[in-house]
This record gives structure tokens, C-alpha cells and sequence, in this order.
């Protein structure tokens, strides 16, 4: 929180120090709009912060203040960023833009003017995966795991800890440890800056930070011989391909897709022919009913649930 | 008791004199130093990509003399409060315009080159650098003509004016 409260403009880095510790902990974003009230999403609700008589209004220097701060008073440094649309900062947190497209060629170029800025809180939850372990893990190896669920359903949180947890090993359960390679295309599963995982990842991990997925993975494979291979948010052509060949390599694969369900998951064109070869030994479906981060059941290979307490919070 | 008083006059005009004529010569030292910044901050901008506070302290580390000061003075005061690259780059010229040979026209060069720094993608700011950079050479030319031109004339002049209010006076 103290890395987001630093490069907050100063008028609202003062309102938001003010709410009560209890209440800061559970800001997931941060989120504003020019001449709209500033808005908060607490426990996935908007919440709208009081300066005055009414809501505290985002001011044109508002903005100018944060993208100094986010860029260290550097535009040119943040061109890469300002092309992909979100801008990763110290801690892992992630900063989304919007504004003025411009583009050449067809492809974006960068963002210009920018009217809306959304902080994403990053939360680590260490020992989120933990109770996953026993049905992730078997005879001596990883599972090769789809991980499904709707944004804000702590999908990303849960991979990250899945990554933590087959790096460091589990000795409880007579785990070793492994090689673990990231391919990182958002910058989100590690929060790289400048190369180095904000979140605590243990030992053994390789991150391919800002890297396109499908190329990634190859890359992961021919170089650093990973033995469980982690990536975010598959759905694309070429990522079903790259997948096919690392998971024909012998390498065990984890990942994550959008999808409100399951069934819904499997339906898009680039997962379909991944379930119907039956790739994948566990689907891990999540929800958020209550709270994110919320099993709504585990499934094997043939998509028969496997036996866990039903909507178990992590 | 007049030598002493003479001998006095004539080592202080002297003195003025060797002082007038080092900052002739100082100036275009500077500007050199100057220009080797400014590419040097073309390089971090081109091809590091680095932030400006990070950028300005390597130069202060690279460079030596006023020039160096001026760049960890706004790298220092970027990197601490102020609230724009302008506001840190006026705290170095100020400091800059006192400790160096520097005349008005070199510090309004890199007034106006400070106002764009940061505000642009790369392109742009390598455009201005480039600016700043020819407007440097032309100052840089003048200033090493008039090292030629004054230099030794400071010299001379302040030995001789001594030499001649000496005589004056006695």
C-alpha cells in the first residue's frame, strides 16, 4: 500500500491516509476519472470518498500529478507502457489507462490525454494454493492445471501462489521443489520492475517479464528447461499451439483463463480443442460469491468433480 | 614604506586581472562539458529509457566541475520534493549561474531546453536536445573567440595598470 500512497497526487493520497487501516486493507482499486468523483472498489463494491460537502472531484492536475509520479517526471521512459495501456509499479500493483489511441499503422502507438487511471491493488495471499496442493500434486509431479474464473475472482493471486508453492516445495507433503518459469506477458502473475519479482516467488523461479505468451513459452522451454511452466490468461490461436507443444515436452503447465464457468470457459474456440484432447488433469473453477479467491470446485480430466468441500473460501 | 603600498596595488590588479582572464578561459571549458551532458543525456533518454533523477545523477557522476554540480543538484532535488522536472532544473541553474563562467545567453539556452525535458516521447526530446546542443555550439564558438581575443589582454592589462597607477603615484 505504502508504494500505491506514494505516487498518489497529494489531495487524494490525503484522503485515502485517512480512512482507517481496516478499511484501506480491503481497497482493491483505485480508480479516476477526470472531473468524476474518485471512486474506490472495496470488497467489490464502488465506494465514492467524501471531501467536504460532496465527493472529491479528480482535477485535471490530479491526473498530470499521478503520470509524473508514475513515470518519474520521465514521459519518454513509459513509451512500452503507454503502448500496452497499464504501467506496472514498485510492489506489483498495476496502474490501467484510457484516453486518446493514437495509432499508425493499424497498431496502437500510445495513449495519449489520458482521462482515466485504474489502480489495481495487488495482494499477495501466501498459502492461498495451500489447501489446492493434495489435488494439484500427484505421483511425483505437478498437474497440468486450467485455472477458470471471472476477473476479480483472485485467479491470478491463486496461479501466484501456485508458483510459490512449486518453487519452494511443500515438506509437510513430501514435495520437492522445482523449476518454475513465468511467462509474465502483463506483468501481473510476478509484478516485475526492471527484471525483479515484486512477490515473494521462493528460489527457484525464472520470469519472462512483458514477454508475448505464445513466444514466451518456447523460449522457456528451448532455454531454461523449466519443469512447471506458468502462464496468465490464455485464449489466443497461437497460445494453444505453443501450449500443445511444451505440454508434448514433458513440461507441466499451469494457467489461468476468463470465463465465468467452466462449461463457458471451454466453449471459446482456443480452449475447446485443449479439454477435448484432454489435456488438462484439473480444472479449478472460481467465484466470488462472498469473497474472492473462492473454490467453486475442482474437476479432473474428464471433468467429473473431484471430491472437496464445496465453495470453500481460500 | 610606499614599496609595501605598491607592491599592493600591483598584486591586487594583477590578481583581477589573471581572474578576469580565467573566466574567459573557463567558459568555454564548460560549455564543452556542457555538450558531452547533453549527448550523454541523449544516450540514457535513446536507448536506456532512464528516468530523468536517475539520468541527471549519472551525469554528475560522469562529468566534473560546475557542470557536474548542476546535475546533481537536479537530480538531488528530483528525487527528494519538488513537484516537476522544471522546478528541479531552475534549482540547479541557480546554482549553476553562480558557480560557473556561464553568461545569460547559455543559461536562457538551458532554461527553455529544461521546459521540455519529460513532458515528451523520445523522439520529440531528442529533438530538443539537438536544439539545445546547436544553440551551445554557436555560443561555444563566440566563447572560444573570445578566449583567443581576451585572455592574454586580461593578463597584460591587469600587470599593466598596476605598472601604471604605481607610477602614478609615486
Amino acid at each position: 500500500m505504502e508504494h500505491v500512497l506514494a505516487v498518489l497526487p497529494e489531495a487524494v493520497g490525503k484522503l485515502i491516509r485517512q480512512l482507517p487501516q481496516e478499511r484501506k486493507e480491503r481497497i482493491e482499486e483505485i480508480r479516476f476519472r477526470l472531473m468524476k468523483p474518485l471512486e474506490l472498489i472495496m470488497n467489490g463494491r464502488p465506494e465514492f470518498l467524501l471531501a467536504g460537502a460532496g465527493p472529491y472531484i479528480i482535477q485535471p492536475e490530479d491526473g498530470v500529478q499521478l503520470l509524473n509520479k508514475l513515470s518519474r517526471y520521465s514521459l519518454y521512459a513509459l513509451e512500452e507502457e503507454l503502448k500496452r495501456g497499464y504501467i506496472t509499479i514498485k510492489g506489483g500493483h498495476r496502474v490501467g489507462l484510457a484516453g486518446k489511441v493514437i495509432t499508425e499503422k493499424g497498431e496502437v502507438k500510445a495513449i495519449r490525454d489520458i482521462g482515466s487511471y485504474n489502480i489495481r491493488i495487488a495482494r499477495q495471499k501466501i498459502g492461498s494454493a495451500e489447501r489446492l496442493v493434495s489435488s494439484l500434486y500427484e505421483s511425483g509431479h505437478w498437474l497440468n492445471t486450467l485455472i477458470v474464473g471471472a476477473p476479480q475472482t483472485g485467479k491470478t493471486t491463486l496461479l501466484r501462489d501456485l508458483a510459490r508453492t512449486a518453487s519452494t516445495g511443500c515438506s509437510a507433503k513430501n514435495i520437492p521443489s522445482s523449476k518454475v518459469g513465468i511467462v509474465d506477458e502483463r506483468s501481473e502473475i510476478a509484478g516485475s520492475v526492471k527484471g525483479i519479482p515484486q512477490f515473494m516467488l521462493g528460489e527457484r523461479v525464472d520470469v519472462l517479464d512483458a514477454c508475448p505468451k505464445a513466444e514466451g513459452m518456447m523460449m522457456m522451454i528451448r532455454s531454461m528447461s523449466p519443469e512447471v511452466l506458468i502462464v496468465d490468461e490464455i485464449g489466443r490461436k497461437e497460445d494453444v499451439d505453443a501450449i500443445l507443444e511444451a505440454m508434448n515436452a514433458g513440461v507441466q503447465m499451469m494457467m489461468t483463463v476468463h470465463g465465468h464457468s467452466l462449461e463457458e470457459a471451454l466453449r471459446r474456440p482456443a480452449i475447446f480443442p485443449l479439454a477435448e484432447m484432454k489435456l488438462f488433469d484439473r480444472y479449478v473453477e472460481l467465484t466470488r460469491t462472498g469473497s474472492p479467491g473462492t473454490v467453486q470446485g475442482i474437476y479432473n480430466r474428464d471433468r467429473k468433480p473431484l471430491s472437496m468441500e464445496q465453495g470453500s473460501s481460500l | 614604506m610606499s614599496w609595501l603600498g605598491a607592491v599592493c596595488i600591483f598584486i591586487s590588479t594583477t590578481w583581477i586581472g589573471f581572474e578576469l582572464a580565467k573566466k574567459v578561459r573557463d567558459r568555454p571549458k564548460q560549455l564543452r562539458q556542457l555538450k558531452v551532458g547533453l549527448q550523454s543525456l541523449e544516450a540514457e533518454i535513446m536507448y536506456g529509457l532512464i528516468p530523468l533523477d536517475e539520468a541527471f545523477l549519472h551525469l554528475s557522476r560522469q562529468l566534473s566541475g560546475p557542470v557536474a554540480e548542476f546535475f546533481l543538484h537536479a537530480g538531488k532535488s528530483l528525487e527528494e520534493s519538488v513537484s516537476s522536472v522544471q522546478e528541479a532544473w531552475e534549482n540547479g541553474l541557480s546554482h549553476l549561474s553562480a558557480a560557473s563562467s556561464f553568461k545569460k545567453e547559455e543559461i536562457e539556452i538551458l532554461r527553455q531546453f529544461g521546459a521540455t525535458l519529460g513532458r515528451h516521447d523520445r523522439e520529440n526530446q531528442q529533438k530538443q536536445i539537438r536544439l539545445a546542443l546547436a544553440h551551445l555550439e554557436r555560443e561555444l564558438a563566440e566563447a572560444n573567440d573570445a578566449q583567443m581575443k581576451h585572455e592574454k589582454m586580461y593578463k597584460s592589462l591587469g600587470i599593466l595598470l598596476g605598472l601604471l597607477l604605481i607610477i602614478l603615484l609615486v
